[in-house]
């Protein structure tokens, strides 16, 4: 079986402008573009923070519970799979396809949500790690929390485009768009927590 | 400008499912490294930072489509994630500088 498929017409996908890229999805890269900045002040934050001497313990470092997380990587990364495959089906006007891959996307980060949620438990109630106990672990809560946030807002996206499908019989060929819309926002979720998982969990310690 | 008649080839079910076993192995190898710190030594973040960005690339490249795309895109994305590191490096460049300059 060959690896690339045949060109996909570009009239599919709605009106271009003077850049030969569709407004929204053009809308869709800038903003994307200026959440590297969002997303890296908060990883700088907790950098600066994270192996501070002289802070309350425990250290964000100290309490993470490595297998666990890298279960919850794994998770993000396969749903970024089923939400390419979703694409992939929406192109070939697969709708049936389509709801699968969508709901099995919107499922997995459910579980991704699920595992930080019961994360976020353990530190406060297990570890007494708290957003307010020291810097560093205010910085870890809001970068992972905004980072679960727009995993949320995500998932919700992905169940209204599962609904309209079901509910419509199927995206119609102005709506596919959509669909890219959401994957390049889902895709763009899972190389943040790329980055987090190793530069947050992999390779910050605590002071000695 | 006109606009483009076509996108260009997008990769096949097969291919995506193939990248997403690279990436789990690559995830793998990185928790592999973790628990062998001491054994690889200093070498372990050049190690984990080459595979956070392996990952990274090609999730970008193959998922979002963005090396079927055309070059103003990877053009525009890539300057606001070098504008985030260049920023970002010289906010932590200062604080570090301050803070040994508090130690001292």
């Amino acid at each position: 079986m060959a690896d690339v498929a045949q060109a996909v017409p570009a009239g599919t996908h709605g009106e271009h402008e003077s850049t030969g890229i569709e407004h929204r999805k053009l809308g869709m890269w800038v903003f994307l573009s200026s959440e590297f900045l969002f997303f890296g002040a908060f990883i700088t934050t907790y950098l600066l923070f994270a192996s501070r001497p002289g802070m309350a313990r425990p250290y964000p470092a100290e309490v993470y519970d490595i297998p666990f997380t890298s279960v919850s990587s794994f998770v993000l990364l396969m749903s970024s799979l089923t939400m390419v495959l979703a694409h992939n089906a929406i192109e070939r006007n697969d709708q049936s396809g389509t709801r699968t891959w969508l709901l099995a996307t919107a499922m997995l980060g459910s579980v991704f949500i699920g595992g930080q949620v019961f994360e976020f438990t353990a530190f406060v109630t297990e570890y007494g790690m708290k957003l307010t106990t020291s810097p560093a672990a205010s910085a870890f809560f809001v970068l992972t929390g905004f980072h679960g946030l727009h995993v949320l807002v995500g998932v919700l996206m992905l169940f209204s485009l599962y609904g309209m499908s079901r509910r419509m019989g199927g995206l119609s060929p102005k709506q596919h768009m959509n669909v890219e819309l959401v994957g390049l926002y889902w895709h763009f979720v899972d190389i943040i927590w790329i980055v987090i998982f190793t530069v947050v969990y992999l390779l910050s310690k605590p002071p000695l | 400008m006109a606009s483009d008649t076509t996108h260009a080839a997008h990769p096949t079910p097969l291919l995506y499912v193939k990248i997403a076993v690279l990436l789990a192995i690559l995830t793998g190898i990185e928790v592999a490294l973790f628990y062998l710190e001491d054994a690889v030594g200093p070498l372990v973040v050049p190690f984990l930072i080459v595979l956070a960005f392996l990952k990274f690339v090609i999730v970008i490249g193959y998922y979002m489509h963005l090396r079927y795309e055309k070059p103003f895109l990877s053009r525009f994305f890539s300057a606001g994630f070098v504008l985030a590191i260049l920023v970002y490096a010289v906010v932590l460049g200062t604080f570090g500088v301050l803070a040994i300059r508090a130690a001292t």
